[in-house]
């Protein structure tokens, strides 16, 4: 009896296992949440996850089914006391920073941030620069009215009215 | 029949389209009178044939005849009228027939409005033109062919998305996105015109102001529309996602309303002429890589279209054009002398730089975060994602800027100014800032950054409503009576500058609201089952119970709710789920209840019938509606300011207000 | 001729066009997995019909395929006849395992008894192992060799040919 037993016990004995954070990101690093703060932080982190079956959208705004398991296991980890970074780094492990809708700031991610900011320091650069040419030029500044040409719409409206025919 | 009919006017759209771009450009060169004379007429008919297929098509539909590949496409004998005749766009190769539609249309109407005038530009402008449509024509009649015949011919098709077909938005969305996209075509020509003649001439700058106003306000509107689609359909309670497709329809309206900006400095100061032309066609080329972010298939986005051929195809239309601009700006940019100068940095014109760097950079922003998944993964072969937390990160700074902006520039004037009227017309409204900010304070709003946007508004609509009213001002110190001051001086003769300032302050309230809705943004998930009530932000919200609805081509779930405040009924809410019998999953459709101070928006997370118990996500979002309501406005004040001025006859009264006015 | 125009413009052209084109060639859709070439996440779920609970650690040893699916999902109908076609072949030498998410334990059954079967399948009832294994849709299928590693990863639906190019991965 206690052979057959032992022989079951391995199957039947064992008991329920999914994978947990724990083994990816180790032990929680925060302290846990409840209650409104849980809710909105659940809310705040899963707005920085990508919704892997929608197209672009978060965590946080897909009804997909895919995206509220995903939510739940943010709002079970942060309950848990996990830190947001602990979660991100969670998803990014197993879908890779594909999953991540903020680009981390390493590598060739971090060009997305750097070349706006480059572009902001040029083109000041530049238009002061311009500001500078376009008043140090010698050069008559223009009047207020619109410059004497013989296409200019109002001059031929004049002499259209004075009988003047075509401009 | 129709199918053949179809294609034989797609066909000979193309060839007329070609060998009228092809005149245009020889006629361009030879300077013949007669040249341009014939290039009008084959704009004129390219317009009467892709009009005439775009009707072709429409009757097809509308006659469910299924022996047209479109029409088996989209087609349905369920659906209602309106989303038969809404069909035409609704797929990809009608889309694009809808594009030669409204090109053909803009481009009649362009080339009848030029009559007699600008002879030196036109025949480049209509070679331009006519070259974009053979593009578009060869697409229709190529790779986006609607016109196949069917064979055997089905009984019956399976309508549109259903996604589509949700909500009436639906029917207006595209019509204003294209009249704006495709519009950016007409100013294209003219700019191109401009180089290949080496000179921007002050007469040509008046048809390119109007044909890119016009497309502008269009386009203002679509993107409010899109995004009051997304707010009102798709459920997740946000009208904005950074999603590649909105930010295509967005990029164009950046660099046009930069070029609207500096076009005016040329007005004004004849500097900036390459600067503004530049800007005029990249508008353009983005609208070509809009196109194709929507419909390659490169993109993953809610919006896009599936992979198709054409994809291909339009982005070497893009590479073509891309060189063609290139060419002629590399060659023909130093031909366009500067005919002024700037005088001092505390001065309008400096604030108009200022103005173009700042829409500049949010096109760059925005272009490089939607295409920088694209690069990594062609130069790591690595994924990533560039989505909403970035881009809020990176635009919202630059929106305040922009707020700073209006609120600083219309404040100084042309040229030099003295220290004396600097202080004076900067200083004032810093008390209508307060104002606002104290206000927004005891509104609740404690969000820093919300409380300077709010200030900074004020600060603005304070400049704006100065500027606007000079004209009546002016006549009101003159005697007049406050009725005729404002008729006459600003809706008669000042309806240039009145529009342009009711574009600013619509602006400006739509930069404060977005700013408001998005921080003061409340959220909830609420569980009820069947006569449960819940207080959420201030309101009870009851649940009364699900109805199924059954409709010819869906079923409908619908969750009731009773909305009510401090005891009083305020609305009955209905969100419901959508189940289309072409689609596996239902779609969810929320529902609203709006008011001036906010959006009281529900939608259903998980229904269950059998214990009669509903989820649901509730936002509450103050001033959301401001924003659809400010755009509108927006539009309408961009086209006011598009009316032209009074005949001759009644301008010599008023020779020198109307100058005033003219001149913003 | 502007020289400035020539440079900044050619750079921004062949920089779009080339990203542009090349992204032409690639499909949004398909997101790969980092796990690839990483220790296999460990789970033991319940298997519908038996109820029993089974470890995937068990079968070390020999190479593992593990196929995410659903009722629900179309593909997985066309799937199911190749996994069963080739778990049998294979025999002893490769274990086949399917986890099932995001779906109701009646149905799986019905379409097990349906359909025929030649391997466990598990119950994934919250969907965390798949969250675990990065899974974004079905199906998706995991090789795994000897050692409990992830060698290859295929997203959607395989035939025969597509199963046994991947299961060489894991078998070298």
């Amino acid at each position: 009896m206690t052979f057959l037993l032992l022989l079951v016990l391995p199957v039947y004995g064992q008991t329920l296992q999914v994978p947990d954070a724990q083994q990816f990101v180790g032990n929680p690093q925060g302290t846990p949440l409840a209650g409104d703060q849980l809710y909105r932080r659940t809310g705040e982190v899963s707005a920085l996850l990508r919704c892997p079956v929608c197209q672009g959208l978060s965590v946080a705004d897909s009804p997909s089914e895919m995206a509220v398991n995903m939510k739940r296991q943010v709002r079970e980890l942060l309950a848990r006391g996990y830190t947001e970074e602990q979660i991100l780094r969670y998803f990014e492990l197993s879908y890779g920073q594909f999953v991540l809708l903020k680009p981390k700031f390493e590598g060739v991610n971090a060009l997305v941030w750097v070349f706006p900011v480059a572009a902001l320091l040029i083109g000041v650069l530049i238009v002061f620069t311009k500001i500078r040419k376009l008043s140090t030029d010698n050069r008559q500044p223009t009047t207020d009215n619109p410059v004497d040409n013989p296409d200019d719409e109002y001059l031929r409206r004049v002499r259209d009215m004075v009988g003047g025919g075509k401009a | 029949m129709i199918p053949s009919l179809g294609r034989i006017l797609i066909l000979a759209s193309l060839l007329v389209a070609a060998a009228g771009s092809l005149l245009g450009f020889v006629t361009g060169r030879t300077l013949s009178a007669d040249g341009l004379k014939w290039a009008r007429r084959f704009a004129y008919f390219y317009a009467a044939l892709i009009i005439l297929a775009t009707l072709v098509m429409e009757y097809a539909l509308l006659t469910h005849d299924f022996s047209v590949s479109y029409v088996a496409q989209v087609g349905s004998r369920l659906v209602p009228t309106w989303v038969t005749v809404v069909s035409l766009w609704s797929s990809l190769e009608g889309s694009i027939l809808f594009w030669g539609f409204v090109l053909g249309s803009y481009i009649l109407i362009a080339t009848l409005f030029t009559k007699d005038r600008y002879q030196e530009y036109m025949p480049d402008a209509i070679g331009t033109w006519l070259g974009c449509a053979t593009f578009f024509s060869f697409l229709i009649a190529g790779p986006a062919n609607p016109f196949r015949t069917m064979s055997p011919i089905p009984a019956d098709g399976p309508g549109p998305n259903p996604l589509l077909q949700n909500h009436l938005l639906m029917a207006i969305h595209p019509p204003f996105l294209y009249l704006g996209y495709v519009g950016m075509t007409i100013p294209f020509g003219f700019a191109c015109a401009a180089l290949i003649k080496g000179r921007l001439g002050h007469a040509i700058l008046k048809p390119l102001r109007e044909s890119l106003l016009l497309p502008w306000c269009f386009q203002s509107i679509a993107i409010m529309l899109g995004g009051w689609w997304a707010y009102e359909v798709l459920g997740w309670g946000g009208y904005w996602a950074w999603d590649p497709v909105e930010n295509a329809s967005l990029l164009p309206w950046l660099t046009a309303t930069g070029a609207l900006h500096s076009l005016l400095v040329v007005e004004r100061r004849g500097i900036l002429k390459g600067w503004t032309v530049t800007l005029v066609q990249s508008t353009f080329l983005l609208v070509l890589l809009g196109t194709f972010m929507t419909r390659s298939g490169v993109f993953n986005s809610v919006h896009s279209f599936t992979q198709s051929a054409i994809g291909p195809t339009i982005l070497v239309f893009l590479a073509a054009m891309l060189i063609y601009t290139i060419a002629l700006l590399a060659l023909r940019i130093d031909k366009l002398e500067a005919e002024g100068r700037i005088e001092s940095t505390a001065s309008r014109e400096a604030f108009f730089l200022l103005n173009n760097l700042v829409f500049v950079l949010l096109t760059f922003t925005v272009l490089i975060g939607t295409c920088f998944p694209l690069i990594v993964e062609a130069v790591r072969g690595k994924q990533m994602s560039v989505g909403r937390p970035y881009f809020d990160r990176m635009v919202v700074p630059l929106g305040t800027a922009l707020l700073f902006l209006m609120g600083v520039g219309p404040a100084l004037p042309w040229g030099r100014a003295s220290k004396e009227q600097i202080r004076k017309s900067l200083l004032m409204p810093i008390i209508t800032a307060g104002i606002f900010a104290v206000v927004g304070y005891i509104a609740n709003v404690r969000h820093p950054w919300t409380l300077i946007t709010i200030a900074l508004g004020g600060y603005a609509i304070h400049v704006t409503f100065n500027q606007m009213f000079v004209p009546m001002i002016q006549r009101l110190r003159k005697g007049e009576s406050a009725v005729t001051a404002f008729v006459e001086g600003q809706l008669l003769r000042g309806r240039r500058r009145f529009g342009s300032y009711v574009v600013h302050a619509a602006m400006i309230v739509v930069l404060v609201a977005i700013a408001v809705s998005s921080s003061m943004r409340q959220t909830a998930e609420v569980h009820l089952t069947k006569g449960q009530t819940q207080k959420v932000a201030g309101y009870d919200l009851t649940f009364t119970g699900i109805e199924d609805h059954q409709e010819p081509h869906r079923v409908s779930t619908i969750a009731r709710f009773i909305l009510a405040r401090n005891g009083k009924q305020l609305a009955i809410l209905e969100p419901r789920m959508n189940q289309y019998e072409t689609m596996r999953e239902p779609i969810g459709s929320p529902d609203v209840y709006t008011t001036i101070a906010g959006d009281f928006y529900v939608s259903i997370a998980a229904l269950d019938p059998v214990s009669n118990s509903v989820a649901v996500n509730v936002y509450v979002t103050p001033m959301v509606g401001w924003i659809w309501i400010a755009v509108i406005v927006m539009g309408l004040g961009g086209v006011m300011a598009l009316i032209p001025p009074r005949t001759p006859r009644a301008a010599t009264a008023n020779v020198g207000d109307s100058v005033a006015a003219e001149t913003a | 001729m502007n020289r400035t125009v020539v440079i900044v413009g050619s750079l921004i052209a062949f920089a779009l066009v080339g990203v542009l084109f090349i992204g032409l060639g690639k499909n949004p859709a398909e997101i790969r997995s980092p796990l690839v070439g990483r220790p296999a996440p460990a789970f033991a779920l319940r298997e519908v019909g038996t109820g029993r609970t089974i470890d995937i650690a068990q079968f070390r040893g020999k190479p593992v395929i593990i196929n995410f699916w659903a009722t629900w999902c179309g593909p997985c109908w066309e799937e199911h006849p190749t996994l069963v076609a080739n778990a049998r072949q294979l025999g002893d030498n490769v274990q086949f395992v399917g986890v099932v998410f995001q779906d109701a334990e009646e149905k799986i059954q019905g379409f097990l008894n349906q359909r025929g079967t030649a391997y466990p399948t598990l119950v994934d009832q919250e969907g965390k192992t798949a969250i675990a294994y990065g899974v974004g849709g079905v199906p998706e299928t995991y090789f795994l060799d000897r050692n409990g590693v992830i060698r290859a990863k295929y997203v959607g639906p395989m035939d025969s040919e597509i199963l046994r190019a991947n299961l060489t991965k894991a078998t070298n």
